[in-house]
C-alpha cells in the first residue's frame, strides 16, 4: 500500500491529501511534500488524513514537525477524516489535544 | 518447539519496507490468533515501532542485518518476541519522553506500553536484545443466551 500523497490549492489554504501507511519508511515521502507547502509559509495547511489506514510514532513526529512550523510562522494547521483507527494513535500519544483535528475538509477550510 | 504449540515464527531483514507486509501477516492470522479488530491494530502498532526501535538504534538503519519475530497464540495470550543480533541495549535507558515535551520523536516506546499489557527486554542467546510484548486477549462472556426461556 505504501503511501499517496497530492497537493492542491484550495483558496487560500493548501490541502495534502494523503492515503495508505504513514510510517517509518513512507514519513519522508509526506515530510517532503510538506515542505514544499510550509517553505512557501502557506497561511492555512489542511492535512487530509481520510486515506491513511496506519499510523506509527514517525508519522507522527512528521505531523509534530509541520505544526512547529507552521505556529513558527504564525500560520495554522488542520487535520481532517481522521479514521478511528489513527485517531486513536493520536489519542495514545496525547496529540489529540495537540492538533486543530475537523470531522471533514470543509470543516478544516473553514477554521 | 514444544507439542501443540501454536503461532507463527518470522524473520525479516532490517529493512523498514517489510514493516507493512508485516502488518498485512498480522491482520491475516488475527482470526487463528483470536485477536478482534481492535486488538489487531494494537498489535500493528506495537510490532511496528519494536522493529523500528530496532532498525533505527540498534542496526542503526543498516537494511542488512536479521530481525527474529515468534508470534505466540494462546487461548488467553497474544505474544509476540522480537529478536535481534545488535548488543544488549539496558532496558533503564529505553524510555519515551514525557507527553507534554511536545517534540517530534520519542513515542515509540509509549505507544507499545500503552497499547500491549506487559511490555519486557531480556538479553538473549545472542547477546542482542529479546523483546516480549503480551495481550491479554478478550474473551466473549459465557453464559445462558439471552434468547433462551428458563426452565
Amino acid at each position: 500500500m505504501t503511501i499517496q500523497v497530492k497537493r492542491e490549492k484550495v483558496g487560500e489554504a493548501t490541502v495534502v491529501s494523503v492515503g495508505g501507511s504513514v510510517d517509518i519508511y513512507s514519513s519522508p515521502e509526506l515530510r517532503g511534500e510538506l515542505k514544499v507547502a510550509l517553505d512557501g509559509k502557506v497561511p492555512r495547511l489542511v492535512i487530509d488524513m481520510g486515506g491513511v489506514a496506519f499510523v506509527d510514532s514517525s508519522g507522527l513526529a512528521t505531523l509534530i514537525e509541520a505544526l512547529q512550523k507552521v505556529q513558527g510562522y504564525a500560520g495554522k494547521l488542520l487535520l481532517c477524516n481522521l479514521s478511528a483507527k489513527v485517531l486513536g494513535v493520536f489519542q495514545l500519544a496525547n496529540l489529540d489535544h495537540i492538533f486543530q483535528i475537523r470531522e471533514t475538509r470543509e470543516a478544516a477550510l473553514k477554521g | 518447539m514444544a507439542e501443540g504449540w501454536r503461532g507463527i515464527r518470522v524473520t525479516i531483514p532490517s529493512d523498514v519496507r517489510y514493516l507493512e507486509p508485516l502488518r498485512t501477516m498480522i491482520q491475516e492470522t488475527a482470526v487463528l490468533a483470536g485477536l478482534g479488530r481492535d486488538a489487531v491494530a494494537e498489535v500493528e502498532l506495537a510490532v511496528t515501532e519494536g522493529c523500528a526501535n530496532v532498525i533505527r538504534h540498534v542496526y542503526s538503519n543498516s537494511e542488512r542485518e536479521r530481525i527474529d519475530l515468534v508470534f505466540t497464540f494462546s487461548d488467553d495470550i497474544y505474544e509476540v518476541r522480537i529478536d535481534d543480533y545488535g548488543t544488549f541495549v539496558d532496558p533503564a535507558r529505553i524510555k519515551s519522553r514525557p507527553l507534554d515535551e511536545v517534540r517530534p520523536g520519542g513515542l515509540g516506546v509509549h505507544l507499545m506500553q500503552k497499547v500491549m499489557d506487559e511490555v519486557s527486554y531480556t538479553k538473549n542467546r545472542w547477546g542482542g536484545t529479546s523483546l516480549t510484548m503480551r495481550k491479554r486477549l478478550a474473551r466473549p462472556a459465557k453464559g445462558p443466551r439471552k434468547d433462551r426461556r428458563g426452565p
